[in-house]
């Protein structure tokens, strides 16, 4: 499989000084495309840190990412802003959906800016919200919110799925749900998706298992046979 | 935060500075107003007539409720100023033989009382001294009675009768062309042929005296005497421009600052609504601790406090300041001795109070939610806004909208009442603008009628008593004089069933090509060839209709006395006269062939030698150079026209700002989570700050249709206030003004968003991924 990130070195720092924060410490470590990995630790191990360099969202205060070839962390923002928007799909632990628009309109959202999208019907069938595509936000519950945000990052085909906590807020039978789209996206997808997650029986999901700590990597764990979300427990 | 509170403190301060300077200026203008007349014994009647002798004087001191009869003589005369070609006005009144005035008591600025035995000696009103540049001790020489005479300049004074000074007939004040001159009794009884007589009287009234008993006990005393009727203050020219200024300054003073206060009380509901919302969880903590709904009120009411007492502390520093502006502005059309700005206590507490009042109205829904709110319901995240309620009707329109669009729309239908509000606020503010940008265009509108359509001639001329016809020919063969055509102007009472109006009559050449009497649509009107044309204003005091008899009666001279039928009812834009053929007015006042004085126009090779001529002739009693007219109002009026609409505009902008800015806060603040979400999406910066700005964008635009109509209605309504017996304003459609209304509101607008759109730069891109709605 080719390599989707290659990460060398990563380091971020928060504030200056004696106050200086290290978020992330000399991160090393290579991404395949379509690999499902999951980036496990306890709160302010570095995981989200990770997650937010490559996703476009911060810039790290040393060490190089590369995507495909170019190196994300020199991009300016103009740049990081164009990445974001053709190659990575986001799904946030609050779901983040906008308010004002229904279902359909929330993938139709991210479909009016990608190349080559997916369409909102579709997206939304994916994640079996069929029948609640014209509902708004306030009247779907937490899980369907949720599998909305997911159909809204898949709906353009991204290289990356980047998802913060995705289950964090949902009950264990609709965080299934949540999880099986997921895994059934990254199947049929390819898209390389990374899981952040401090739920250590979610983690059996990825095919790699990335454990954070102090800013570390602490170890990286191949998955040989990873587990079905319907088989997990939280 | 800041700039919210800032943006409700100057709003607050500008609607209060006006009322304090209207107020303040209102009260300090009848302040001045009331010390002057009573420090200087202003009279409360006057009467002209042609002669009575001085023992008469005793007869008006015997009328009921009268204290003080001041006799005198009055008359006009041109004066010739060395480096000026045009003669000049002159009004000159004398002086009590001994002592001062009794009555109508002067001011001296400068110089010294003119010395009984020295009939040269004369005192020149203050405006006239300063204008032409005149000091004690100059000379100057004046045409009296026909006589050229060499006056000195004793002193330099300033009279309650004189307050306000412009030559008879004319608009607007011209202080160099026109100049009231006090000289001894026996020195004027001499140049007017007056010795032992008197030919006007002003009279003073003991306080609680009925001006009424007195004033027809005065009309019997004089009747014989070609006493034109007992006038009263309201009948003073000065007196009556003074009272209508006061009268504006009330419109202002209640017009302009109920919009600020109204969209302040707004502004603070905004705010305060948001601040609570933020802090819901604050509510809650602090409620379960136990404080007291009362208590967490206060807290909030204290806010709302504050923000009315900057704004009262800005609104007194910029009302001040305004107000001594003002108050420079009048001194040069008002004059009295010291005018001067102050505000009084009960101003400031009328402005703390208005200022308290609209905070406190905007902030009450507010801090009652806060008081109301339950602990628990506060400690909870809010419930997100279902935006099914009120969108489903926009589903036709959004259909084919991209989803930024739809973002945008669907906000503005889920929160109408704000939408609304917004929309208001900015219109408002347009509307103040178009105010503000009409009223220059009515004022150049009504200069360019009266001097480019009504009055074209070069020069009236007036004499001072009427003079056969044939005088127009001796005109008419002065140098430079292309045409002359003749007019007649008759002093009268109009009467009507118990009403009577005392007004000018005036007599028109038939087919007159210089003067012309000019209709609001603009159409020339020719006097019908029986009959009199009274202005609107005239018709309204008589309740008089077309067809209607009423009765005319000269006030000076033979008091003619006649009836006449109403032939139409005109409405001339400036004076408030009746109009009739010439030919008819001098035959019904029994004069057939006399005339008052005529309209000039000159060929300007011929100017000079034409003014040299009038300087020489007699009889005159008065020359109005048109031209030299026109320019003084128009520099005038642009003058503090241009100011006045620069300091509304500022206002507007404020307004509209301010509303912008709020608006655009309140999107950011609501939506700052959602916007942080689309620029991870992958929007850019300039995607997600079209749907920032643009709610404001279709609400200010949305604003042009209400501000339009609106703004139109206020212009009317206010062409309404302002028109005085004299000036009729009309309402005239001005599109430039409506564009610059239009333009400078949204410019001011998209300032105010693009200052909250920088927050777009600076969205917490990583914090929205982790916080809760």
């Amino acid at each position: 499989m080719p390599i989707s990130f290659s990460i060398k070195g990563l380091t971020k720092l928060y504030g200056s000084g004696t106050t200086a924060v290290r978020a992330l410490s000399d991160v090393t470590f290579d991404i395949q495309a379509g690999e499902l990995i999951m980036l496990v630790g306890p709160s302010g191990s570095g995981k989200s840190t990770l997650l937010n360099i490559l996703g476009g969202l911060d810039h790290a205060t040393s060490g190089e990412v590369t995507f495909q070839g170019q190196t994300l962390t020199a991009m300016n923002d103009r740049a990081l802003t164009a990445y974001r928007r053709k190659h990575v799909g986001f799904i946030f632990q609050f779901y983040n959906l906008i308010p004002s628009l229904t279902a359909r309109e929330n993938v139709d959202l991210v479909r009016e800016i990608a190349d080559n999208p997916l369409s909102a019907a579709d997206a939304l069938a994916l994640v079996g919200l069929t029948g609640r595509m014209d509902h708004f936000p306030a009247q779907l519950s937490g899980g369907e919110q949720q599998r909305v945000a997911v159909a809204r990052a898949i709906a353009k085909r991204p290289a990356i799925l980047l998802c913060d906590e995705p289950t964090g807020a949902l009950d264990l039978t609709t965080g299934v749900q949540v999880l099986d789209a997921l895994s059934e996206i990254n199947r049929l997808y390819k898209s390389t998706t990374l899981v952040v997650t401090h739920n250590a029986d979610i983690a059996r999901m990825g095919s790699r298992i990335v454990k954070f700590a102090d800013g570390h990597i602490r170890t990286i764990e191949t998955n040989a046979s990873p587990a079905k979300p319907s088989e997990l427990v939280w | 935060m800041r700039m919210h509170a800032a943006g409700i403190v100057l709003v607050l301060g500008c609607g209060l500075s006006v009322l304090i300077m209207a107020v303040g200026m209102g009260r300090s203008l009848e302040t001045t107003r009331v010390h002057y007349y009573a420090e200087k014994h202003m009279a409360d009647l006057a009467v002209s007539l042609v002669r009575a002798p001085d023992r008469l004087a005793t007869g008006i001191e015997d009328a009921p409720g009268v204290s003080a009869v001041e006799t005198r003589i009055s008359g006009y005369a041109l004066l010739d100023l060395p480096h000026v070609l045009e003669p000049v006005a002159a009004h000159l009144v004398s002086l009590p033989r001994q002592g001062r005035p009794k009555v109508n008591d002067l001011a001296l600025v400068s110089g010294r009382w003119p010395d009984a035995s020295r009939p040269q000696d004369a005192l020149v009103n203050e405006a006239f001294a300063k204008a032409v540049g005149l000091k004690p001790g100059d000379t100057l020489d004046a045409i009296v009675h026909g006589h050229r005479q060499r006056l000195v300049i004793a002193g330099v004074a300033n009279s309650p009768e004189f307050v306000f000074v412009a030559a008879p007939g004319e608009m607007f004040p011209q202080p160099e062309r026109f100049a009231v001159i006090w000289m001894g009794r026996d020195a004027l009884g001499e140049a007017y042929d007056m010795r032992g007589a008197f030919n006007d009287a002003v009279i003073r009234l003991a306080p609680g005296a009925d001006a009424r008993k007195a004033k027809v006990a005065i009309d019997a005393a004089l009747r014989a005497y070609g006493a034109s009727g007992t006038q009263g203050r309201d009948r003073m020219m000065s007196d009556r421009y003074l009272s209508e200024e006061l009268n504006q300054l009330g419109v202002l003073a209640s017009f302009i600052p109920a919009f600020f206060l109204i969209v302040a009380a707004f502004l603070v509901n905004v705010s305060m609504g948001r601040v609570i919302a933020t802090e819901r969880s604050n509510i809650g903590l602090l409620k379960a601790f136990g404080y007291s709904d009362l208590a967490i009120a206060w807290h909030y009411a204290e806010s709302a406090l504050i923000f009315g007492a900057l704004g009262l502390a800005v609104g007194i520093a910029a009302g001040t300041g305004y107000g001594r502006f003002v108050a420079g502005q009048y001194s040069q059309f008002y004059h009295f001795p010291n005018l001067q700005f102050s505000t009084s206590l009960s101003t400031l507490a009328l402005a703390a109070a208005a200022s308290f009042a609209a905070a406190g109205l905007g902030a009450w829904s507010a801090v009652n939610r806060a008081a109301r709110l339950a602990p628990a319901e506060a400690l909870a995240p809010p419930q997100p806004a279902n935006f099914d309620h009120g969108t489903r009707s926009l589903h036709g329109v959004t259909e084919g909208l991209d989803a930024k669009t739809r973002i945008i729309l669907r906000r503005i239908t889920r929160f109408p009442r704000r939408a609304v509000t917004t929309s208001i606020g900015i219109g408002l503010a347009m509307s103040i603008l178009i105010v503000t940008q009409s009223f220059p265009a009515e004022m150049t509108y009504m200069l360019d009628v009266h001097f480019g359509l009504a009055n074209r001639q070069n020069v009236t001329l007036t004499f001072g008593e009427t003079h056969e016809v044939g005088t127009l020919h001796d005109i008419a063969h002065l140098p430079g004089v292309i045409r002359a055509e003749p007019f007649r102007i008759d002093g009268v009472a109009f009467s009507k069933d118990q009403r009577r109006v005392q007004e000018a009559l005036i007599g028109m050449s038939p087919n007159a090509t210089l003067n012309r009497l000019i209709g609001r649509d603009l159409s020339v009107i020719s006097p019908p060839a029986d009959g009199v044309l009274l202005s609107r204003s005239l018709a309204r005091k008589l309740v008089a209709l077309p067809g209607d008899e009423i009765t005319v009666e000269q006030t000076q001279g033979r008091r003619i006395r006649a009836r006449v039928r109403v032939a139409g009812i005109v409405d001339p834009m400036i004076g408030s006269s009746g109009y009739m053929e010439l030919g008819a007015l001098s035959r019904l006042m029994r004069e057939p062939g006399r005339i008052s004085g005529a309209y000039v126009h000159l060929d300007p090779a011929g100017y000079q030698a034409f003014t040299q001529r009038l300087k020489g002739t007699p009889s005159l009693m008065g020359a109005s150079f048109v031209s030299l007219a026109e320019r003084s109002m128009r520099k005038n009026f642009n003058e503090h026209m241009g100011l006045m609409t620069a300091i509304y505009s500022g206002f507007a902008a404020i307004m509209a700002g301010g509303v912008a800015f709020s608006a655009a806060r309140v999107t950011l603040a609501e939506q700052q989570r959602d916007l942080a979400t689309l620029r991870v999406l992958g929007f850019t910066r300039l995607e997600v700050s079209y749907v920032l700005i643009g709610e404001i964008a279709i609400l200010s635009l949305l604003s042009i249709p209400l501000a339009i109509p609106f703004g139109t209605a206020m212009a009317i309504w206010m062409t309404h206030l302002f028109s005085t017996e004299n000036f009729a304003f009309p309402y005239v459609f001005n599109p430039t003004g409506y564009a610059f209304a239009i333009g400078f509101t949204l410019t001011c607008v998209l300032a105010a968003a693009l200052i909250v759109r920088a927050s777009v730069d600076h969205l917490d891109m990583v914090g929205v991924l982790k916080a809760r709605d």
